[in-house]
């Protein structure tokens, strides 16, 4: 619980409430003697719950008054998942289908294959944190890493917004990285890689990605939507191609993933079931115990407060109504010292005149 | 203030013929029974002239009849005085008006006690106790003509305030020796060891006990709703969820302090005359003249 005013000012008007508790809402008649009042245990449970209403009446308008509210908060739970930097490929070819073609009707292009699977996989998982980033001729931050869910989807839905020209993959990891570096929280890190294709990273470029992974490590997967008659990550160097990084630059990309001495897993997806597959397998991989904030919403309790006022003084209302009142019949009431003065000269008076006659 | 439930019929007799079943022993010549011999009044015995020398009253016959020759004279009762008090419980608890004002319902019965007293020539007193005497409610009793319309005075201006009625074994040293005819006016909203105390104290004396009870107070209450009362006394304040259950066991409970009060009374004499909201003369005339209500 996490009870809050508004105006805590109103907590000054709580002794109010004490008031029922001495005064009576009846009024008060006098009877010769309470020993003659035979005793009956209803009366007093009304008794003290009348004025046990009096009080809760006056107690829940204050906090009625006061703008009672249960505090929004965040809670700190513990749950499987991990915080995912999405790093994806933004270059004109992702536009194309896997078969190398513009996309039509029929036939999804792969960012767009790739976004529906993704944001399922982002639904799928509730505890985890995303960051988005983008890269082709140069590295785009879109998105740091956040819980917040919609904020993410939307980042996604972006990709399939037309590309530009050229794969950075080297800027794109370096800045997937740095992201998690800004993330404090310790959690289970991975950078999930969706590109279709590669490019050379530069040997000094190389060098700052060991030593980022180093200081920070990560899960890497890699999601290589391969296009048809494209190169393989895997596939061995054809005969008169020359090994470099220049001619296969999947596979060197492959090696130097390999080479980084983190949990690496590479997909190679060449149609929209394959890619389900790789997310599949990610998502199963990626079960780490991970701490997560949960923020609970501010809960307003005026409306509660007066309503338990309404009713407590609708019951209050109900016993000023029930109230009845001792028969007083033809009786007049001596209240006015006066009138008492002159009804007792008025008795004097007749006493004496009656002496004179008996005498 | 005019009562419009007391018409003029309902005034109070000039006279209560309150008649006693004991002889007093006082002195004074007056119009009840006495314990001495004297001039007039009933025959009481006859006896030899040498103890009682009185020759006006030579008994012929007894003299003739006697073998020892003998004289003898008769002699009668002395009609007595007798003194009668009002012990009046002013305690706050009379101060309540429902169907009538207790306070004035006592004012007017020692009125008419007082005005009674008077014609018979006997002595009246009137003492106002709470928890204890109150002084300016005492009067000792006298036959000064008059002094009553002060006593009166004072006891129709009196509010009654105090708690309690502890004064009423007070008075009971006031009241003196010798046998009086005591007048017990209260509500008796007493505990039964108070009454029995009070009657105690007061066990040598004619003690004629009149019960002022108010029909708003028992069987005019309300039989359904909240009704919320306060003891005139203690001041202390009680909620009661007013229910025919309750008004029955409220009518029970009334009845047996009643009946409580009626045995007590009648170990000392006399039963109690119930006053309710009105003084019925008649039926109190009865009372008084046959002694039993």
């Amino acid at each position: 619980m996490n009870l809050a005013l508004t105006y805590p000012w109103v907590l000054a008007l709580i002794p109010l409430a004490l008031l029922p508790l001495t005064f009576a809402i009846q009024r008060r008649q006098g009877y010769p003697s309470l020993a003659g009042v035979e005793p009956d245990g209803l009366s007093r449970a009304v008794d003290i719950g009348l004025h046990l209403l009096g009080a809760l009446a006056i107690l829940s308008l204050l906090a009625a008054i006061g703008g009672l509210h249960l505090k929004g908060q965040t809670v700190e739970r513990v749950g499987e998942g991990s915080h995912v930097v999405l790093l994806l490929d933004r270059s004109s070819s992702m536009d194309e289908t896997f078969a190398g073609k513009q996309a039509t009707e029929t036939e999804a292009s792969k960012s767009s294959v790739a976004r529906e699977l993704m944001r399922e996989f982002i639904n799928r998982r509730d505890h985890d944190r995303f960051g988005v980033a983008a890269f082709s001729t140069m590295a785009m931050p879109v998105l740091p890493i956040t819980s917040h869910k919609d904020a993410v989807l939307g980042a996604v839905d972006a990709i399939t917004r037309p590309g530009l020209a050229y794969t950075n993959v080297g800027q794109g990891l370096a800045l997937a990285l740095s992201m998690h570096e800004a993330d404090p929280t310790a959690a289970s890190r991975a950078i999930l890689l969706v590109s279709d294709g590669a490019a050379v990273i530069d040997r000094r470029v190389q060098e700052r990605l060991r030593e980022q992974i180093a200081k920070r490590p990560v899960n890497l997967y890699w999601l290589y939507l391969r296009t048809a008659g494209a190169p393989g990550i895997f596939d061995p160097p054809r005969e008169g191609v020359p090994d470099t990084p220049q001619a296969m630059p999947e596979r060197h990309l492959n090696l130097f993933f390999q080479s980084l001495k983190v949990p690496y897993r590479a997909f190679e997806a060449e149609n929209p079931e394959a890619i389900a597959d790789a997310i599949e397998e990610i998502d199963k991989l990626e079960r780490n115990p991970i701490r997560y904030q949960e923020r609970i919403p501010e809960i307003d309790l005026s409306d509660l407060a007066y309503g338990i006022a309404a009713g407590t003084l609708l019951l209050l209302l109900l016993a000023k109504l029930a109230e009845v009142r001792l028969e007083t019949g033809g009786a007049l009431t001596r209240s006015k010292a006066g009138s008492t003065v002159a009804a007792a000269r008025q008795a004097t008076d007749n006493e004496t005149k009656r002496l004179k006659e008996a005498a | 203030m005019i009562d419009p439930r007391r018409p003029e019929d309902d005034a109070p007799p000039p006279d209560l013929p309150y008649q006693l079943a004991w002889r007093s022993s006082e002195v004074r010549a007056g119009a009840h029974r006495g314990k001495r011999e004297g001039a007039g009044g009933f025959f009481r015995d006859v006896a030899p002239l040498l103890r009682s020398p009185d020759p006006r009253r030579l008994d012929l016959r007894v003299s003739a009849r006697d073998p020892f020759e003998g004289l003898h004279v008769r002699r009668f009762e002395q009609k007595a005085t007798v003194t009668v008090y009002a012990l009046v419980d002013v305690s706050a608890s009379m101060g309540f008006r429902g169907a009538s004002d207790k306070m004035r319902l006592a004012a007017d019965l020692c009125a008419a006690l007082a005005s009674a007293v008077r014609r018979a020539g006997d002595a009246f007193g009137l003492i106002g106790c709470d928890a204890e005497v109150q002084k300016e409610l005492t009067f000792l009793a006298t036959r000064a003509r008059g002094s009553e319309v002060e006593m009166l005075r004072r006891l129709r201006n009196f509010t009654p305030r105090g708690a309690g009625t502890g004064g009423m074994v007070d008075a009971a040293a006031l009241v003196g020796g010798g046998r009086k005819v005591i007048f017990l006016i209260s509500d008796f909203y007493m505990p039964r060891p108070e009454i029995e105390a009070i009657f105690g104290a007061l066990a040598r004396h004619d003690i004629i006990p009149i019960v002022l009870s108010d029909t708003a107070e028992l069987e005019r209450l309300p039989r359904w709703g909240l009704l919320s009362l306060t003891d005139l006394e203690v001041g202390r304040r009680r909620l009661v969820v007013m229910r025919p259950r309750l008004w029955e066991a409220w009518q029970r409970r009334s009845g047996r302090r009643r009946a409580d009060l009626k045995s007590i009374a009648g170990r000392y004499g006399r039963t109690p005359f119930v006053v309710e909201d009105r003084i019925d003369w008649e039926r109190l005339s009865g009372y008084l003249a046959g002694g039993v209500a």
